[in-house]
């Protein structure tokens, strides 16, 4: 280098705004999963899970297809498990009493039968479609399901604790919580689709069905473990009944009180 | 090289004195880089994390909102006045904290992958500015309460209590857009991308308004009524909530029952 003419350094930036991020693949993105490399690194532990789902769900796809992935299913099943257990105590709390221990169980349990009731169906449903999805993939996809959407429920806990405090209405109470389930579950079936994006699946008429099904099963398994957010003298219902039939019993329970409220 | 280390080193030193040099004013300076919505500069503050700054963000809530607030109630009682000057800010910060954990969430869901702590601070900075505003707007509001009769039992009916109340919506509304129009811009740099940042937007404000609504009702009253005590919060504060109440409002005016 040239002494007499030295180059002028460069200047670090002392109070230089850092690079926007770069953009991270989107979930949609074609490309073949692994193509980036920070998508084969290993995922360790069940936080680096619930980090990578949120911000890397290619990542999270591409190790359910590699070998050892029950692993990080049983992790992600863990996780799921107690979220919905945090998220049942806040439930719980609109109640109190021992709705405080039954909700969390009920909501748990509930989300877990009904996957379990479910899987069958989807691996039916992936292979008719043509999709490759072995069948430890296509467990790891429905745990990443139900993680999603219970870390989104526990990120909508205060919120529902806030309305649990300051309503005595079991139907508006459940309306809430059948509204933030569904957000939940939007974002998890988005996660899901996109798995069997990247299975050569011909259609996805399959996994749509499956859906609905899914949704139908969760909804049914709330009137069959009620109450969950009211209270009875016995941990399950004494009479079968349908949702639909349940929820139009509250509605006309709720509006009776209304009027009576609105009497006095 | 030595003489190349040497030369960093002293424009390092002109940078720190001048940055040093600003100190004093770095109260007004953050205020104003917030209001004119600098988005490289404010993205680079919701990338690295701040106390003093996050502290000064804090105390802007407190005292914009507040005095606002201070304002609102000051018709009805001065004690009214004391009440939602605490309560006013309190709403803020109790949205903000409510939906941190949801609104960090959606954020990369919807394509805007930042951290927590990015997210958490850009949305702060968001209130922060629609707080300034209604601090800036209060001495306004208070002059116009002064003007104002005195609150009777009679006068909700009147004009002087409708004029008020619509003058608060409209200030209220305009702090709010500002607010938001500065965190849109924000959202814009930091994801690069205009529908990615709408769609991000629209959820945080979705889940702010649902919340802070029904703190809003937990937290009432506001403006007051004469024919009511002064009272921090009512005895039925946590009887039903917001949207029940617009609900069952809305029955009634359709002769439901």
């Amino acid at each position: 280098m040239n002494e007499n003419h030295p180059v002028p350094p460069v200047i670090p930036q002392a109070d230089a705004p850092p690079r926007p991020p770069e953009p991270s693949p989107s979930l949609h993105d074609q490309r073949p999963l692994g193509d980036d490399p920070a998508e084969r690194a290993p995922i360790p532990h069940v936080f680096a899970a619930i980090e990578s789902l949120l911000r890397q769900p290619r990542r999270l796809m591409f190790q359910l297809r590699q070998p050892g992935a029950g692993k990080l299913t049983g992790a992600m099943l863990f996780a799921a498990l107690v979220c919905s257990l945090v998220y049942g105590v806040v439930a719980g709390t609109f109640s109190g009493g021992a709705q405080l221990w039954a909700a969390p169980v009920k909501i748990a349990a509930g989300l877990m039968i009904s996957a379990a009731i479910c899987l069958p169906s989807l691996y039916i449903f992936t292979c008719l479609s043509g999709s490759q999805a072995r069948l430890t993939e296509v467990c790891g996809l429905l745990a990443g399901l139900l993680m999603l959407m219970t870390i989104l429920l526990v990120g909508f806990a205060p919120v529902v604790w806030i309305f649990s405090q300051s309503t005595g209405s079991l139907a508006w109470m459940g309306a809430l919580h059948l509204i933030f389930w569904f957000v939940a579950t939007l974002f998890g079936v988005r996660f899901l689709k996109a798995g069997f994006s990247h299975s050569s699946a011909k259609s996805h008429a399959g996994v749509n069905v499956w859906i609905i099904i899914f949704l139908l099963v969760a909804v049914q398994m709330t009137t069959a473990l009620r109450p969950i957010l009211g209270t009875s003298e016995t941990f399950f219902p004494a009479e079968k009944q349908f949702f639909l039939g349940h929820w139009g019993d509250c509605l006309k329970q709720s509006a009776g009180e209304s009027k009576t409220d609105s009497r006095d | 090289m030595a003489g190349q280390t040497g030369f960093a080193e002293e424009i390092n030193c002109v940078r720190l004195n001048n940055v040093n040099r600003r100190l004093p004013n770095s109260v007004n300076h953050e205020l104003s880089t917030l209001l004119r919505g600098e988005t490289e500069t404010l993205s680079a503050w919701s990338g690295r994390w701040d106390t003093r700054r996050f502290a000064l963000h804090l105390a802007v809530i407190v005292f914009g909102a507040g005095l606002y607030g201070a304002a609102m109630g000051w018709w009805r009682d001065p004690q009214q006045a004391f009440y939602v000057a605490i309560k006013f800010p309190l709403i803020i910060l109790l949205t903000t904290l409510g939906n941190a954990l949801i609104n960090a969430m959606l954020a990369p869901l919807l394509g805007l992958d930042i951290p927590f702590r990015q997210s958490f601070s850009a949305i702060v900075m968001g209130f922060t500015i629609t707080a300034a505003i209604l601090g800036a707007f209060s001495p306004l509001l208070a002059f116009m309460v002064w003007n104002a009769p005195a609150m009777t039992p009679g006068i909700s009916t009147g004009p002087t209590y409708n004029l008020i109340k619509l003058t608060h919506v409209a200030v209220i509304t305009f702090a709010g857009t500002m607010g938001n129009a500065r965190l849109f811009q924000l959202l814009v740099k930091l994801g690069g991308n205009q529908t990615i940042a709408l769609r991000v937007l629209c959820a945080w404000l979705a889940g702010n308004l649902f919340l802070g609504s029904q703190l809003s009702w937990i937290l009432r009253p506001f403006i007051g009524l004469p024919s009511l005590p002064v009272e921090f919060l009512r005895p039925d504060a946590f009887h039903g909530n917001f949207y029940e109440n617009v609900f069952n409002s809305l029955l009634r005016l359709l002769h439901y029952n």
